[in-house]
């Protein structure tokens, strides 16, 4: 009896919790967004387009003296000084960018709806996934600025007067952390597309909404 | 028997999209390309042509990459109302902008042969009209993917069983 007062009272509590959400409902469209389309994965681009790029002209740069007579053959006048610089304003970039990625990542994070009892292909349900996300978020954010700092000591410092303006370890530590980013992204991407966070056609079919009424 | 590998719970025959992937390194390189243009003009730093320079050329590779896998994709994407409207916009300024990119990249190899340190102010309005087209373009998208919500299980399961 005992046991069960507990639990009613818990379930209760669980039904009826205010979260910010319940209480900004109303002024929210369809998708759980005061805007249209969400700018997290936007500026996702940003951030895994420049690291990933950063990364492999500092490749590019590092194996110069292998690739030197392919690039005289093709007649395609590049230095690898020039190389060096993509990888460094790149990162750089990259750095800057993913603090506005994280942030938008969190404020649509508050706001997201997932579709309740469903599974990613890893067997993960929604919250895990999120909270996996949004911890690897900024975990990920650390990891940039700390490689953006240690690039910038090779470029200023350390390796000044080296011709290969990266060691070895940054380039393997660049490769591991976009294999990391590419699980990361694919949590993110299974929120969307499993999970239908934020996704308008989504959210109105699980409401079991009729589509035409909202979509133009 | 089909010899085509069958279609997933997303009805893609493989596990995610891949045209958004690809898209991340021509969304990122061409407008990172335009700042760096910009940044190098007004600071007079002329290494930064060769950082957007050679971003334009990872942006032309990637976006014939990103229309092979965008065509698939859209091939299975069984577009519903306005949403076959804006695929056919997006397929054709996809085409246009790889066509254009092409340009402006062979553009700026020439010029850059002449004077690697110097870059005209018509370059720069050409540079601005670019990005404006890419961002057009990923708005699109955007929609395709956020409102109408294509490849996605629900919108697919609805598909399948009639409902739009």
């Amino acid at each position: 009896m005992i046991i069960y007062n507990i639990f009613t009272k818990y379930f209760y509590f669980l039904n009826n919790i205010s979260s910010p959400i319940t209480e900004i409902k109303n002024s929210l469209g369809p998708n759980d967004l005061p805007y249209q389309i969400p700018i997290h994965p936007n500026l996702v681009h940003l951030t895994i387009g420049l690291f990933a790029i950063g990364i492999a002209f500092d490749f590019a740069g590092a194996l110069y003296p292998f690739e030197k007579r392919i690039l005289r053959f093709l007649a395609f006048p590049v230095t690898r000084v020039g190389f060096h610089d993509v990888g460094w304003y790149n990162i750089l970039a990259a750095s800057f960018i993913t603090f506005f990625t994280v942030a938008t990542g969190f404020f649509e994070m508050l706001l997201a709806v997932p579709i309740e009892n469903v599974k990613s292909i890893i067997g993960q349900g929604a919250i895990t996934t999120m909270l996996w996300h949004g911890v690897g978020g900024v975990l990920i954010l650390f990891i940039l600025i700390t490689m953006t700092i240690w690039r910038g000591y090779q470029r200023f410092v350390f390796r000044k007067d080296f011709g290969r303006q990266v060691s070895w370890a940054y380039l393997f530590s660049g490769t591991i952390i976009l294999l990391v980013m590419g699980l990361h992204g694919s949590l993110g991407a299974w929120l969307a597309s499993d999970f239908g966070v934020h996704i308008t056609a989504d959210q109105l079919l699980v409401n079991g909404l009729e589509l035409d009424n909202y979509l133009q | 028997m089909s010899l085509l590998p069958e279609l997933n719970e997303k009805n893609l025959p493989w596990i995610d999209v891949i045209h958004p992937i690809i898209v991340h390194f021509v969304i990122a390189m061409t407008l990172i390309a335009v700042v760096f243009d910009i940044i190098g003009i007004l600071k007079k730093r002329s290494n930064l042509f060769e950082v957007s320079f050679l971003n334009l050329i990872v942006a032309t590779i990637a976006i014939f990459v990103a229309i092979i896998f965008g065509q698939i994709e859209a091939g299975l994407a069984n577009p519903y109302g306005s949403s076959k409207d804006i695929l056919n916009y997006h397929s054709t300024i996809g085409w246009s902008l790889a066509a254009i990119l092409s340009i402006i990249t062979g553009w700026r190899y020439v010029s850059r042969q002449n004077n690697p340190n110097n870059l005209s102010i018509g370059f720069l309005f050409v540079d601005i009209i670019l990005a404006f087209l890419v961002c057009v373009q990923v708005y699109l998208g955007d929609k395709l993917v956020w409102i109408y919500g294509l490849h996605t299980v629900p919108v697919v399961n609805a598909i399948r069983d009639g409902v739009i």
